[in-house]
């Protein structure tokens, strides 16, 4: 995976937070993902696909990231993970997918992406099943940390 | 003025029912996929309708409300992530009326209400 495809995926993020909850999360340094293991409460995770591009974007939260996430966009706090808050991380792993699907396709490498899906439990594992490596980018939102995993293969790279 | 929001994210149609009342706008009803639409649309002025959904996405159902001789006029404005020109461009040629990219601002969605209700 070529290490400007995370590019739209960082700026994606960025953009989801500022607009629906006015703050700009903090970008600390990317790594190379080496186990599966993640080190959150629940995931939302969109797989992508076209004719040349396979890959996955999954944003992973621990419980006090996510409630927080939840209480500067809805404008409400819960204390627990609902049902609610967990819609809430599925459809911000949908906006992120679909800002970076605006921009590959601005640049001639369209896709199409997938209904997000959303994984619980402590330290859950996520497997990208694609045989490139899995670039982990961790944030920090309000003092807060939460990561984003892209996997992504071109097939003519 | 009653407003249907469809979308599957519980998440999204309460950011924008909120804002919709905010904004004035009592009458707000709610479904989560085109199917569900489809059974709620007596009475709806508006739509504000996702592009992504489980059973019949926003696409399938512009083109088979666009057909229906009772609904065929009701206006919708495409609220969803698929923002790439070609996808635009296909939404508008099967009748979707106006459109915005999320994430969004909801005084934009008010605004492109307020201007599309006017015309």
């Amino acid at each position: 995976m070529k290490v400007e495809y995370i590019n739209p995926f960082i700026e994606a993020v960025n953009n989801m937070m500022q607009t629906m909850m006015g703050v700009t999360p903090q970008r600390l340094n990317l790594s190379i993902k080496t186990e599966a293991l993640t080190t959150g409460d629940v995931s939302g995770i969109i797989g992508f696909a076209d004719k040349n591009i396979t890959g996955a974007v999954a944003l992973t939260f621990p419980i006090e990231t996510v409630l927080k996430i939840y209480e500067l966009m809805m404008g409400e706090k819960i204390l627990t993970l609902t049902p609610e808050v967990q819609d809430t991380v599925g459809e911000m792993a949908n906006i992120v997918a679909g800002g970076a699907k605006r921009t590959f396709a601005e640049n001639g490498m369209p896709f199409h992406i997938s209904i997000p899906s959303v994984i619980t439990g402590r330290n859950h594992a996520i497997f990208h099943k694609i045989g490139t490596p899995v670039v982990v980018v961790p944030f920090l939102v309000e003092g807060l940390p939460f990561n984003m995993e892209v996997s992504m293969k071109v097939d003519n790279q | 003025m009653r407003i249907l929001i469809v979308d599957d994210s519980v998440t999204m149609r309460k950011i924008i029912s909120k804002s919709l009342n905010a904004a004035g706008y009592g009458d707000v009803i709610e479904a989560t996929d085109g199917a569900d639409a489809m059974s709620k649309m007596t009475g709806v002025d508006l739509v504000l309708l996702d592009w992504n959904m489980p059973v019949m996405d926003g696409l399938s159902f512009v083109k088979e409300t666009r057909q229906s001789p009772v609904f065929g006029e009701v206006p919708i404005i495409m609220v969803t992530t698929e923002g790439a020109q070609k996808e635009v461009l296909m939404a508008l040629k099967e009748g979707v009326n106006d459109y915005i990219v999320k994430p969004f601002k909801t005084e934009i969605l008010v605004q492109k209400i307020e201007a599309l209700m006017s015309r």
